[in-house]
């Protein structure tokens, strides 16, 4: 009797399991699909990719997102008015055709027959919607990027001008990026916001199916894309942030593309027959800024020479990146308007001239003391900066911060001498690496004050010719070479695991467009 | 028992509220969201209309008060991250986690019991060592190393098991075994003792000495008596699995509140961790007023008062 009871708790718990794991099992059913089409891929056309991440996105809002990896996803579902092609050249998305009209309006010609996932069409009243919204909704993550645009004119259906609050030679370059993904107006204004974020819709190649937070982004193929034929039936964007995970759903097949591959497992995975390691050069390069109030050791010239002398760049890349970063003495690194390639895969080691420089600047051995801050996630890094200034005869004290008591430090301008920091840059622009050494904004950071750079970065910001422009920048970068207001250590690259039944090229942009993705040849 | 439980229900609120208020504290003491919402070229103007816009800026007293207003109707606020209502994205998550937890306390369950009682009925012998070092090393052993080492062998080594993600029973197995293997540890070591303490009782002895079989004296009079300490370990555990299984949860990608909760704490997403930190505040007060209920029912001795 007694047993009966104790067999009846065991049926009713295994019950309990297999009805909860079963909702679980209907809510993600494509799951186990798109697991098996990765492992038993081989076989003839296999029509799921999955991709693996570290990061869930934020939301199916794109003008509310301030995470690449959301824009990676983001971009398969919504449509920019022009379209960063895999060398960050500009080429027609939504917009077939603009030209500039005067100093602050820009006209656009739009591509007509295409239609949102909901058979919308796509008109001029869905451009005016969207970028009015992202430009005067101050609370909007992206706002910041699309606020000088004061008034979006329909000129017909099809045609838009675009009118800025003054001369801006970035417009197009934020017209091609997350912010400004084209919305549904009417879709939108019919039924609110929260319905949209739950059924979003977009005029991209994938339409939205299903996202389950911190697990996974389900999108299909929209039949009805302007452009080339989706290649993929159902694209699957998981979320995995254990790096050891990823790396074993990858091994295991139940992903084709691993994001965001550890430098340890690099040779792990090249190690299988049917994996390979990809990389590229990312917008990110990690690099130490400088404090030259007054007072302050770093303010002396010949100190920082010197720290830039003492670190091994190439070292650190080898040593702790495993290899996946390159050189350079300027954050403007080739892809990003206003780059000086004569600047780039270079870099500057001299031991024992660093010692003599701060000899020459009056300090003896462990005189020189100085705080170097940093995010947790560049421990390794600070590190060996720190090791190798010692042996230049530093003494440094490392700060290693945890992110979000960085960021704070960060916005408050409250860290010493040095901070390091991986700087990224979503406009592909000169401007976005140094209107931070502008003598407004570097008050309190840096201190950094000089009249000439301040004179050809204002005039760079409203400078509408592009090549005085880039000479401009390419002015600053050199003296920035000379001045060393930061030490730049190396432009991070991107590792991605990948299936060999898939052929990927990551894009300096770190974007999954899911159709540049293809499946390798039987 | 009904006056019990509404008594223990109201003793509920006072709990609630201090959980809040402290969460509440803490969250703004230990870092700025704001910073963390833009991008490093964002100038201090964006950051000062962004604190605003959240109402950031505003005495802490005051967003205390707002705070406590809406949440007496439900609203725990909008997630930074996800612009949607905090406690919509928590209640949503709990499923996973409760599918998870239960799945974990039954794999103890199913190792601990029988483990447990096998070891106190041959006490000091050679399996009763046996099962006790497993057990110290199941306890031992790291829930993180221990899940990375099932996935390398499950499913990368022998491809028989999927290795992160929610879906059907297969993807349960590892992390449920995982966090199980733990709590067996220590649920058999207790499960242990009080057994041995038991089989020593006067009863037991009468009932021996009446030439009732050794299986019926274990299973009907003592393995019923011996359950008492194992419903309160269980309960203790099963909040702890709902609302701590963080590591678990990261290592196995699992979709549940642990994962959420770590986001959000990581990007200073203040209303998700309030509302989180709320629920699992209101699991475990609800968990520990069952399992007194549980007690009495086991155990007719104790009373309600």
């Amino acid at each position: 009797m007694k047993k009966r009871q104790w067999t009846g708790m065991w049926i009713t718990l295994l019950a309990v399991v297999l009805v909860l794991s079963a909702c679980g099992g209907t809510s993600t059913g494509t799951d186990s699909n798109s697991a098996s089409s990765g492992t038993e891929g081989s076989g003839a056309a296999s029509t799921t990719l999955t991709i693996a991440a570290a990061t869930d996105i934020e939301s199916f809002d794109p003008h509310n997102n301030n995470n690449t990896s959301s824009e990676a996803v983001l971009v398969n579902v919504f449509d920019y008015l022009i379209k960063n092609d895999s060398e960050q050249n500009k080429v027609p998305g939504l917009a077939e055709s603009w030209e500039q009209v005067d100093d602050t309006t820009w006209r656009f010609k739009l591509r007509e027959g295409v239609t949102f996932h909901n058979g919308d069409p796509f008109t001029s009243a869905d451009v005016k919607y969207t970028i009015e919204r992202v430009a005067k909704d101050e609370t909007l993550k992206q706002n910041s990027y699309f606020k000088n645009i004061v008034e979006v004119k329909a000129v017909d259906e099809h045609t838009v001008d675009i009118i800025t609050d003054g001369p801006d030679p970035l417009l197009l370059n934020r017209l091609s990026k997350m912010g400004a993904g084209i919305l549904p107006a009417k879709y939108i204004e019919d039924n609110g916001m929260d319905a949209f974020l739950k059924q979003p819709v977009g005029t991209g190649p994938y339409k939205f199916s299903k996202w389950t937070k911190d697990d996974r982004v389900v999108l299909v193929k929209n039949e009805n894309y302007y452009g080339d034929e989706p290649k993929w039936n159902e694209v699957v964007f998981r979320v995995i942030p254990e790096a050891s995970t990823r790396v074993s759903e990858l091994l295991a097949g139940g992903v084709d593309v691993a994001a965001s591959i550890p430098s340890t497992d690099i040779a792990r995975i090249e190690g299988e027959a049917d994996k390979k390691i990809v990389k590229a050069p990312i917008q990110r390069v990690l690099q130490l800024i400088f404090r030259q109030t007054e007072g302050s050791i770093t303010a002396d010239p010949k100190v920082r020479e010197a720290i830039d002398l003492a670190i091994d760049k190439q070292g650190i890349v080898d040593s702790i990146a495993g290899g996946a970063g390159i050189v350079t003495r300027t954050s403007v690194t080739p892809g990003n308007f206003g780059a000086d390639p004569s600047l780039y895969k270079t870099s500057l080691y001299d031991l024992e001239k660093a010692k003599q420089l701060l000899k020459e600047a009056g300090y003896a051995e462990g005189e020189a003391e100085m705080t170097i801050s940093v995010s947790s996630q560049y421990k390794e890094q600070v590190e060996v900066v720190a090791a190798m200034l010692e042996q230049a005869g530093f003494k440094i004290n490392m700060d290693v911060l945890e992110p979000s008591a960085f960021s704070e430090r960060y916005s408050s301008k409250s860290f010493k001498e040095i901070f390091m920091i991986g700087i990224g840059n979503s406009l592909f622009d000169a401007s976005n690496n140094y209107n931070r050494y502008m003598l407004e904004e570097a008050k309190g950071e840096s201190d950094y004050n000089n009249p000439e750079v301040e004179k050809l970065l204002q005039s760079a910001l409203v400078n509408m010719d592009p090549e005085a422009r880039e000479k401009e920048y390419q002015q600053v970068q050199q003296i920035f070479a000379e001045e060393r207001p930061a030490v730049y250590l190396y432009q991070m690259e991107g590792v991605y695991g990948t299936n060999a039944r898939v052929n990927f090229t990551p894009r300096s942009d770190e974007m999954f467009y899911a159709d540049e993705i293809t499946p390798a040849a039987q | 028992m009904g006056k019990y439980v509404f008594k223990s229900l109201l003793q509920v609120i006072p709990v609630l509220f201090i959980v809040s208020l402290i969460v509440f504290i803490l969250v703004r003491v230990t870092g700025d969201p704001v910073a963390l919402m833009l991008p490093e070229t964002a100038t201090a103007e964006d950051r000062a209309v962004l604190t605003e816009a959240l109402g950031l800026d505003q005495p802490l007293y005051t967003q205390y008060m707002k705070f406590l207003v809406s949440a007496l109707q439900g609203d725990f606020g909008q997630s930074f991250r996800y612009g949607q209502p905090a406690l919509q994205l928590v209640l949503e998550r709990l499923p996973a986690s409760f599918e998870l937890a239960v799945a974990a306390m039954f794999f103890a369950v199913l190792m601990a019991v029988p483990l447990g009682v096998i070891s106190a009925v041959k006490r000091n012998t050679f399996t009763d060592l046996i099962i006790s070092g497993i057990s110290v090393i199941g306890k031992a052993m790291p829930n993180f190393w221990m899940g990375i080492m099932l996935i390398l062998l499950f499913s990368v080594m022998l491809g028989v098991l999927p290795v992160s993600g929610r879906g059907g029973l297969s993807h349960l197995i590892l992390p449920a075994f995982t966090l199980g293997v733990g709590l067996a540890a220590q649920m058999t070591r207790l499960i242990r003792s009080s057994m041995l303490e038991i089989l020593s009782q006067d009863y037991i002895r009468t009932a021996r000495s009446k030439g009732l079989g050794r299986m019926v004296v274990i299973g009907k009079h003592a393995f019923r008596n011996g359950l008492i300490p194992v419903v309160t370990i269980m309960s203790l555990q099963f909040t702890s699995l709902i609302g701590g299984t963080l590591i678990t949860e990261t290592v196995f990608s699992w979709p549940g509140l642990g994962q959420l909760l770590v986001v959000a704490v990581n990007t200073h997403d203040m209303a998700i961790v309030q509302a989180a930190v709320f629920v699992i505040a209101l699991i475990v007060v609800i968990t520990n007023i069952l399992t007194d209920v549980a007690y009495r029912l086991l155990d007719p001795r104790i009373k309600f008062d």
